[in-house]
Order: C-alpha cells, then sequence, then structure tokens
C-alpha cells in the first residue's frame, strides 16, 4: 500500500509521453492490422481449407496445400526465382554501388539534379516501360537495328523472350530500388574516415572492404531486401519479356486464384513464400547487427 | 430547434430518393474489357436515358471469383459458355423473359440452345469464335492444315500459343482423337508426351495479345484467338487463319442476369437492343469475331464476312467447352510441369 503514492507521483512523467506515443502511432497501427495482419490472417486460414467446383474456399482443414508446395515442381520452380532474383541483386548491386556513391560525392546542386534522374522513370507505368524494352529487344527492334547498322552482327540476334530478356527487365526495373538506398548511407559517410584510411596505410582496396562498406551496409541492406524480396515475387517481367515460357513462384501464385480456381493452394504458396521473406529478413537484420561489432 | 432535430433526416430521405430514381436509370455492367464499342453504350444511354456502368474483367475465371464474393450487385454479365454453365448449374442466373426480347428471332439457330444452355433459358449470346492456326504465309511456304503441322521441329523457337492451359491441353487431344471436355487423369498422361514435345518448339505464351509477336516478326506461325487472327488478316493478308483440321474450340461470350441484379427491366431492355441487327453489326465493325446474329450478318460488308478469322471454312464440327469444376487444377499442374521441364 505503500508503494502505491510513489509510483503515481512518478507516473504522470512517464506515462504521459507513453499514453501520446501511442496516439501517434494509432494510425499506423490501424493501418497495419487492416492491410497487413488481417489479409495474412486470412491468407493463413484459407491455406488450410478445400475448394468447391465453382473455386469457393471451403472451410474444411486439410494440410493438402502445403504436402503439395512439398513437390519437386514447386520447390523447383521456387528455388530458379531465388536464384533469379539473387542474380538481378548482384547485378543491381555491381551497378548501383559505383552509382550511388559517385552520385553522393557530388556538389548539391549536381546530386539533386542526378537523383531526380534516377527517379524520373517512376514518373511513367512500369508497364509501359516494360513494353518499351520488347521495342527495344524484339527481332526487328531498335538494338538489333542498331547493331546491325554499325555491323556488328551479321544477323539479329535473339533478345526477346530470353532468361536474358528477364533478367534485364528484373535488373532495370529494381535498380532505382539498389541506387536510393546506398546513396543515403554514401552520402552520410564522412570523407575524413576514408582519408584516415588512407594515411594508415590502407590501399584502395582495403579502405573499400574496411572502411565504406561497412559503413554503408546499412544502405545495401536495405537495397538488397528492396530489391531481392520483390524480383523473387515477380510475375509481369517474366510473362512480357519472357515470354512466360519458363513459370517463376509469382506466375504459379497467380495462376491459382485465376485460372486454376485453387485459391487455397495459392494462399499456402503465399504463406510459406512470407514466411521466407521473414526469415531472410532475421538474417540480414541479425548480419548488419553484429557486422559493427566484429 | 425542432427543424434543425428534422433536417438530418429531410436530408438522408432526399439522398435515398435520388438513390432509388438513379438506380432505375442505371445499368451495371460487368464485361470483357476491349469488347463492347463505347459509341454502342453511348447511344443506348441517348436512346433510354439508361446510364450503363462498364466494369471490366480480363478472365472468365476473374468475373466468376468476384461474382461470388458478392457486394457488388451487377445487373448484366458477360461469361464465356463454360462459366455461364457453371452459373446455371449453381442456380445463379435469372431466366430471361422473352416477352421482353423480340429482336431474339435475329440470332441463329445454331446459336441457340447450345450444350452451355440447354433449354435456352438463361443466356443471350454476344459473340463467338474460335481457335485456330495463324501463319506468316511470307515465311512460311508449306501448308499447314492441323496442330501436327504447326508443331514441327524445323518451326523451333518460332511459334506463339496462347498462354492458356485448357487450350493447348485440349489441342493435344484433338490429336489424340479424344473429345475436348474428357478432362480426366487417364486422359492429360496420354497427352503429357505431346505437349512435352510441343513445349519445346514454342517461342512464347500469350493470351492477351498474341499478334504482338506475329506481327513483330519475332514468330511466324501461332495458335491464337480468332479475334486475334482477324484483326491480323486486317492489318496484313499474309496473316492465313486455319482451323486445324484434327479439331477446334467454338466459344460463345454470352450475357445473362445474375441473381441479385436490381435492374432487370434495364437489363432486358440492353439484351433487346444488343440483339437489333444494325447494334449487333457496329460492334462486328469494331471487335471482328464471329457474329451470332443472323439479321446482323446481312448488314456485314464482304469483306469483314470473307475474313477467314471472323468465319472460317468449317471443316470438322466444332466443340466448346463445358465446365470442368475441379479438373481445372490438374490442368494447371500438368501445364506448369511441362514448363518447369522445359
Amino acid at each position: 500500500m505503500q508503494a502505491l503514492p510513489s509510483t503515481s507521483a512518478n507516473s504522470p512523467h512517464a506515462r504521459r509521453p507513453r499514453v501520446w506515443g501511442w496516439v501517434l502511432l494509432a494510425p499506423m497501427i490501424a493501418w497495419l492490422v487492416l492491410f497487413v495482419i488481417l489479409p495474412m490472417v486470412i491468407l493463413f486460414v484459407y491455406s488450410f481449407c478445400t475448394r468447391d467446383d465453382l473455386g469457393r474456399v471451403v472451410f474444411e482443414f486439410t494440410f493438402d496445400n502445403y504436402r503439395r508446395v512439398g513437390d519437386p515442381i514447386y520447390l523447383t520452380i521456387l528455388g530458379r526465382s531465388i536464384a533469379y532474383a539473387a542474380l538481378t541483386t548482384v547485378l543491381c548491386i555491381a551497378l548501383g554501388y559505383p552509382v550511388a556513391w559517385f552520385i553522393a560525392r557530388q556538389r548539391e546542386a549536381v546530386r539533386n539534379t542526378l537523383l531526380l534522374l534516377v527517379m524520373i522513370p517512376f514518373w511513367t507505368s512500369f508497364l509501359i516501360r516494360t513494353y518499351a524494352w520488347i521495342t527495344i529487344l524484339k527481332g526487328e527492334g531498335l538494338l538489333n537495328g542498331l547493331l546491325l547498322a554499325v555491323g556488328f552482327i551479321p544477323e539479329p540476334l535473339t533478345l526477346l523472350y530470353t532468361p536474358f530478356a528477364v533478367i534485364i527487365g528484373l535488373v532495370y526495373a529494381y535498380l532505382p530500388f539498389m541506387i536510393l538506398p546506398i546513396y543515403g548511407s554514401a552520402e552520410k559517410l564522412d570523407n575524413a574516415l576514408v582519408e584516415a584510411a588512407h594515411d594508415l596505410g590502407a590501399g584502395p582496396v582495403r579502405a573499400f572492404s574496411e572502411v565504406i562498406v561497412p559503413l554503408t551496409w546499412p544502405g545495401i541492406a536495405a537495397g538488397v531486401l528492396l530489391v531481392f524480396v520483390p524480383a523473387i515475387g515477380m510475375f509481369a517481367i517474366t510473362d512480357l519479356m519472357g515470354g512466360a515460357r519458363v513459370p517463376m513462384i509469382g506466375n504459379i501464385i497467380q495462376n491459382q486464384f485465376s485460372k486454376a480456381f485453387n485459391w487455397p493452394f495459392g494462399a499456402a504458396l503465399g504463406v510459406v513464400f512470407t514466411f521466407m521473406f521473414i526469415l531472410a529478413y532475421a538474417l540480414i537484420q541479425r548480419r548488419g547487427a553484429r557486422d559493427p561489432h566484429s | 430547434m425542432k427543424l434543425l432535430r428534422i433536417l438530418p433526416l429531410l436530408v438522408l430521405a432526399a439522398v435515398f430518393a435520388t438513390v432509388a430514381r438513379a438506380a432505375d436509370k442505371e445499368l451495371n455492367l460487368y464485361a470483357w474489357s476491349e469488347y463492347i464499342p463505347q459509341s454502342v453504350l453511348d447511344d443506348f444511354t441517348k436512346e433510354t436515358g439508361i446510364k450503363v456502368n462498364y466494369e471490366t474483367f480480363a478472365s472468365g475465371e476473374e468475373m466468376l471469383a468476384k461474382l461470388l464474393a458478392g457486394g457488388s450487385r451487377y445487373d448484366l454479365i458477360q461469361p464465356p459458355d463454360y462459366i455461364a454453365e457453371a452459373l446455371i448449374k449453381n442456380k445463379l442466373l435469372i431466366a430471361l423473359d422473352y416477352k421482353k426480347l423480340p429482336n431474339f428471332k435475329n440470332l441463329l439457330p445454331e446459336f441457340t440452345k447450345m450444350p452451355h444452355d440447354p433449354e435456352q433459358k438463361f443466356t443471350i449470346p454476344y459473340m463467338a469464335g474460335t481457335v485456330g492456326i495463324v501463319v506468316n504465309t511470307e515465311k512460311i511456304k508449306e501448308p499447314v492444315t492441323g496442330y501436327k503441322d504447326l508443331f514441327q521441329k524445323k518451326y523451333k523457337d518460332r511459334i506463339v500459343v496462347l498462354d492458356d492451359g485448357r487450350e493447348l491441353v485440349v489441342a493435344a487431344l484433338y490429336t489424340l482423337g479424344i473429345g475436348l471436355n474428357d478432362i480426366t487423369p487417364a486422359n492429360l498422361e496420354k497427352a503429357r508426351p505431346v505437349l512435352a514435345d510441343w513445349f519445346k518448339l514454342i517461342k512464347l505464351f500469350d493470351s492477351d495479345s498474341p499478334k504482338t509477336a506475329l506481327l513483330n516478326g519475332d514468330v511466324d506461325l501461332g495458335l491464337v484467338w480468332g479475334g486475334e487472327g482477324a484483326i491480323l488478316w486486317n492489318e496484313d493478308k499474309k496473316f492465313q487463319y486455319i482451323l486445324p483440321s484434327e479439331g477446334a474450340h467454338l466459344f460463345v461470350d454470352i450475357l445473362a442476369i445474375p441473381k441479385g441484379a436490381r435492374n432487370q427491366v434495364a437489363a432486358h431492355k440492353f439484351l433487346d437492343y444488343i440483339l437489333r441487327p444494325e447494334v449487333s453489326a457496329a460492334i462486328s465493325e469494331e471487335f471482328p469475331y464471329t457474329n451470332p446474329n443472323g439479321e446482323a450478318r446481312k448488314l456485314l460488308k464482304p469483306e469483314q464476312l470473307a475474313n477467314p478469322a471472323s468465319y472460317p471454312k468449317i471443316v470438322k464440327k466444332l466443340d466448346t467447352f463445358r465446365h470442368i469444376g475441379e479438373s481445372s487444377t490438374l490442368i494447371d499442374e500438368l501445364v506448369t510441369d511441362l514448363k518447369n521441364a522445359k
């Protein structure tokens, strides 16, 4: 009983910011519950259901959908999707890192112009930009026309509807998502630290790998997540630029909700997929947390 | 004070009144995209004062899912034949009142009492079409008459096909002499090696616009919708459309009134309007599918009727799809497996 007054004496100061914190967070929490958690719960419930003749979800418990996810067909497709997304991520880092670094080292006016240029493609619909790539890569397209005119190649190359075209499409679509977060970390990096590394005898390679990369790691990690995760699920590019020849996990899930009339199986694929993302995210976070200590 | 208290009620009543009147003068139409010309809808509104809310879908399955989910009240829907059959079986359509459809007589008899609606109680055919082979005759000199001529080793990487598992499986079943609606695990196993060979030759799968790759010159042969074939032929006569000799699939897109429709009167008015020869001919002008309206066909120009993709030479009886329900999963699994193995 005696402890009570003392806590209540402290609480007005301690509690008020907490209450205000919750009030400020409320819209965001409501948004997350409504549009993230609730749909995930629905997906989770559907994934254990069956369906009727018209494709309606029937609430009858079954594990069959998950058993089917384990089928070698879908595991290979998942593996392929991961491989494509990984290659895309690596290419995005290779292309995006120098660009981001270069932009970050410019005068402010130049920097802003360059950043604007990176973002300009977003002003046009993603699908229209993908169709533009079809015009460039098709058999009688711009690229082949140019190469033929210069005499670089004797006959048109087969570019469109190949895995090569898919990778081009993916890298093109996600490159800005790699450049922007890396730019964010590179811009904050104090040049004095790089100079100090040089003064202490580190060559360019060592300064890069032991100073620059660890300091821009948060940007790289964010970029990897922003590129790798959506690239796995992408289905429009594989359809349009890959000619829908090689299925990706995104195509398979999309099919379950349309032609195949099988929402529960699509939901099961979605749930497995989501858990994989959470796992990947946790791994990257841990790596990021551990790095500065080592 | 009193007035202030009543005011919201008055406003509410007024709102209800306008909503009620608006519903009377509105028709909620749920139909395929790129299928009903805007001018046809505008003329209907001009004549009757009924506003048409045209909402679109891109596949029959998408339409069915949205219809079953409820919530949206449609007065008129435009499913493909096999989806209409499923809707009829599940009692989700309202029977038509033929007294309000005097123009029904304009339809050709072969497009009535079809397998999806044998008693002709629920559905009105809108447009029909086939799935057939398109050949760029400038590049391919040898005659192509059937699936077996299309899928030859020498045409490797020169073929576009519909990205539609069922259409591909059916084509394979035709070459085996199996009926197109006999989707059983045993028959699919028989179709598997045929499709596996075909898939090695296919350059791309595209249901949305297979004509694009043909026009771009990326491929020279295709298995495409008749409508696409008709547009290609209009573009350039080198694109010839052939119905496969082994057999071909005829699809009919129909108009029907779903359960829960609010404005059945307007729906019937619209149906009868669409059945008028001049309206139906105007639709054919913009979208060159096969017109099931006999009187409308008399109004078409000779070159429209000469389009081999709109009005193909029928060698063998055409078949329509039936509702196959859960077998669609078997098809999806087979096609996924084959694409994956390629």
